[in-house]
């Protein structure tokens, strides 16, 4: 395997993220420490309300910590406002979520475009890139289809192909093959394989040991800290 | 943002808007009555206005009328002393026309409706003027045949006449009116002129009239009524001053109480329709802006619902890297594509009912092209300015919790 992965894409040092209930404070990440290379394939992995999606969202700038240093790419984001975060987003990360989170209404190519739309890709091109990631998930077929009327498993593939519009640096997948069978999360977990062989970091949430293997490095997390953590 | 990216947030906002056709609708009624009620009114008094405009060139914009009764109430005068007053007879007409030196020309006019017969064809209600050899010079309006009255036609108490078109038309339908007889108050009269056709004026025609000599008018009519004085000056103001000045002396208006004597000029017309639109214009002020203001928080509220219910598209658009500021522009586009369609429906509903009142009240039709913009724009800015808070609370949405959002 590709082993020029030297550089450090992500270092979080102390991470923590409290949401306040109420009177009641809420630790969901108690300081996180973790660095995660170019090229790495990572599963978290942790008991139900351990804090998986809270550090997922905080790495891929959906959501700022509480307390911390994140530095993304040697740049420091931990205190950016909402648009650079989402300049971030847009150019560097792509999310898969166990829900896809699909626009409803529009159709496959149209989704796999949206994030290009942001990125004020020509449509020319957009349209020629959308077609060309849906091929690589094997849905050339079905382009013109609405989310509604295509599988799990496919809905999840579209899901992919739009994550990598915009040719990010990280994957950031929670719990991926949480809504799927095991023959569709098998043909998922084979996408991010291919993936990850042609060079995608990969941060993965899941629950299922098996899923977790296809990572290189398992992190196991558990009440808002990292617990352990094993290389395969 | 570049214009690609802009067509795609507005076709976003018409696909949304096309899921809910109805509920987008019915929230801009009331947008549709603003519209409407600002371009059917608008539309309709510049109609008035034009017809109006033309009525009082007709009376003559320079003309200066000196008659008993005032053409305008102004809020001053009580009506029960102005019936007091004394007539104007010719003791005014003859004073003014020995004193004045501002004046040009000055003519007397007494007025009756009478029928005109000719042998067994008849013309009701003409009206009869009585005046001298000098009215066309005052208000323009010359003979088309024939001659007009000469000043020894006055001198000599001649019974001859200037007739206007209608009355030509009816008693002479074959021949040439001109040196021909008629009857007026069972009078002969050699018919000498036909006059200019006026045409109508508020429905009326301005062309069923005669014109007589007055002292032949007296012979037959008596004088005992008041009569009016018309006179054209080179300068107006001047000229009413010192009119004024010389009745007040001719009537003994002591010092310091009101004339009792009225001085008409279109002026006084123009300022009272002026008025009379002004508050046309207030009423429709206020009925539109309530009705855009209620259109305006229909808006809002479809808007906040629709940014409700489309919170997890906010997150999942915000998660793949939209800005605020994107979102809160595909929302306000939403906002002003819903009250732009309402403020087209007011513009040609509008457009309708302004086409139809000029047909029933037989009046100009008018529709500018800053009528039309005006409701373009209304429409557009009262989209803006109600979208814009629900725009601002889906740019402000957490993208996680939006994204969690069920
Ligand atoms: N917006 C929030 N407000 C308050 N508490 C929150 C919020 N989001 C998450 N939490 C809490 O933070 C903790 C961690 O949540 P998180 O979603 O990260 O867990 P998770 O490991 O992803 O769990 P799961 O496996 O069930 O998805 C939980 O106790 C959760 O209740
Ligand atoms: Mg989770």
């Amino acid at each position: 395997m590709n082993k020029r992965k030297n550089r450090d894409l992500i270092k979080l040092k102390g991470i923590k993220k409290v949401y306040h209930l109420g009177q009641v404070d809420v630790h969901a990440l108690r300081g996180v420490d973790l660095v995660v290379k170019k090229g790495d394939f990572i599963a978290i992995m942790g008991p139900s309300g351990s804090g998986k999606s809270t550090l997922m969202h905080i790495m891929g700038c959906l959501d700022t910590p509480t307390d911390g240093t994140y530095i993304l790419d040697g740049m420091e984001v931990h205190n950016l406002d909402e648009d650079n975060l989402a300049e971030i987003r847009k150019k560097k990360i792509g999310f898969v979520f166990q829900n896809f989170y699909l626009l409803p209404r529009v159709s496959t190519e149209y989704n796999v475009a949206l994030p290009m739309i942001y990125n004020r890709v020509p449509y020319g091109e957009r349209k020629e890139k959308a077609l060309k990631l849906l091929e690589k998930v094997g849905l050339s077929h079905r382009i013109h289809h609405l989310p509604s009327e295509l599988s799990g498993g496919e809905r999840q593939r579209v899901a992919i192909a739009r994550a990598l519009a915009n040719d990010p640096d990280i994957i950031f997948a929670d719990e991926p093959t949480g809504n799927l069978d095991t023959k569709m999360g098998a043909e998922i977990m084979e996408i991010f394989k291919g993936l990850h062989k042609d060079g995608k970091t990969i941060v993965m949430v899941t629950h299922e040991r098996y899923i977790a293997e296809y990572a290189e490095r398992i992190i196991h997390i558990k009440d808002g800290k990292i617990e352990d953590e094993e290389e395969l | 943002m570049d214009r690609g990216f802009l067509t795609e947030l507005i076709r976003a906002a018409i696909e949304s808007i096309r899921i809910n056709k109805l509920r987008a609708f019915l929230t801009t009624l009331g947008i549709i009555i603003g519209v409407t009620t600002v371009i059917a009114v608008v539309s309709v008094i510049i109609g008035v206005q034009k017809k109006v405009t033309d009525t009082f060139s007709s009376i003559g914009a320079d003309v200066i009328y000196i008659q008993k009764y005032p053409w305008v109430m102004g809020a001053r005068r009580k009506w029960w002393e102005i019936r007091k007053r004394k007539d104007i007879t010719f003791t005014e007409y003859n004073a003014l026309k020995k004193y004045s030196t501002t004046i040009k020309y000055i003519a007397p006019e007494m007025h009756s409706r009478v029928s005109l017969k000719r042998g067994n064809k008849k013309v009701e209600a003409v009206e009869i003027t009585g005046t001298t050899h000098i009215l066309p010079k005052i208000n323009q309006q010359y003979v088309e045949t024939g001659r007009f009255l000469s000043e020894d036609d006055v001198r000599y108490r001649k019974n001859v006449c200037v007739i206007g078109t209608d009355v030509a038309e009816n008693l002479f339908p074959e021949e040439n009116p001109v040196g021909q007889y008629l009857k007026i108050a069972g009078n002969k009269f050699l018919v000498i002129g036909i006059l200019e056709k006026k045409g109508n004026i508020f429905g009326q025609s301005m062309d069923n009239v005669a014109v007589i000599p007055y002292t032949t008018y007296q012979k037959i009519f008596g004088s005992r009524r008041s009569i009016t004085i018309v006179a054209l000056a080179e300068n107006k103001d001047e000229a009413i001053e010192e009119i004024r000045w010389i009745l007040r002396h001719v009537r003994k208006v002591p010092e310091g109480k009101p004339d009792d004597f009225s001085i008409n000029t279109s002026d006084a017309l123009i300022k009272q329709w002026n008025e009379l639109t002004r508050s046309i214009f207030l009423v429709m002020i206020v009925v539109a802006s309530v009705a855009l203001i209620v259109g305006g928080i229909g808006i809002m509220n479809i808007m906040l619902v629709s940014v409700t219910e489309r919170t997890r598209e906010i997150g999942i658009r915000k998660a793949i890297g939209a800005k605020k500021k994107e979102i809160l522009v595909q929302f306000l586009i939403e906002a002003v594509i819903v009250s732009l369609g309402g403020g087209i429906i007011g513009i040609l509903l509008g457009f309708l009912l302004a086409k139809l009142s000029s047909i029933f009240a037989n009046l100009p039709f008018a529709m500018p092209i800053w009528l039309v913009l005006l409701g373009f724009l209304f429409s557009s800015l009262v989209g803006v300015f109600f979208g814009f808070y629900p725009a601002k609370k889906a740019a402000e949405l957490n993208p996680v919790e939006a994204l969690r959002y069920e």
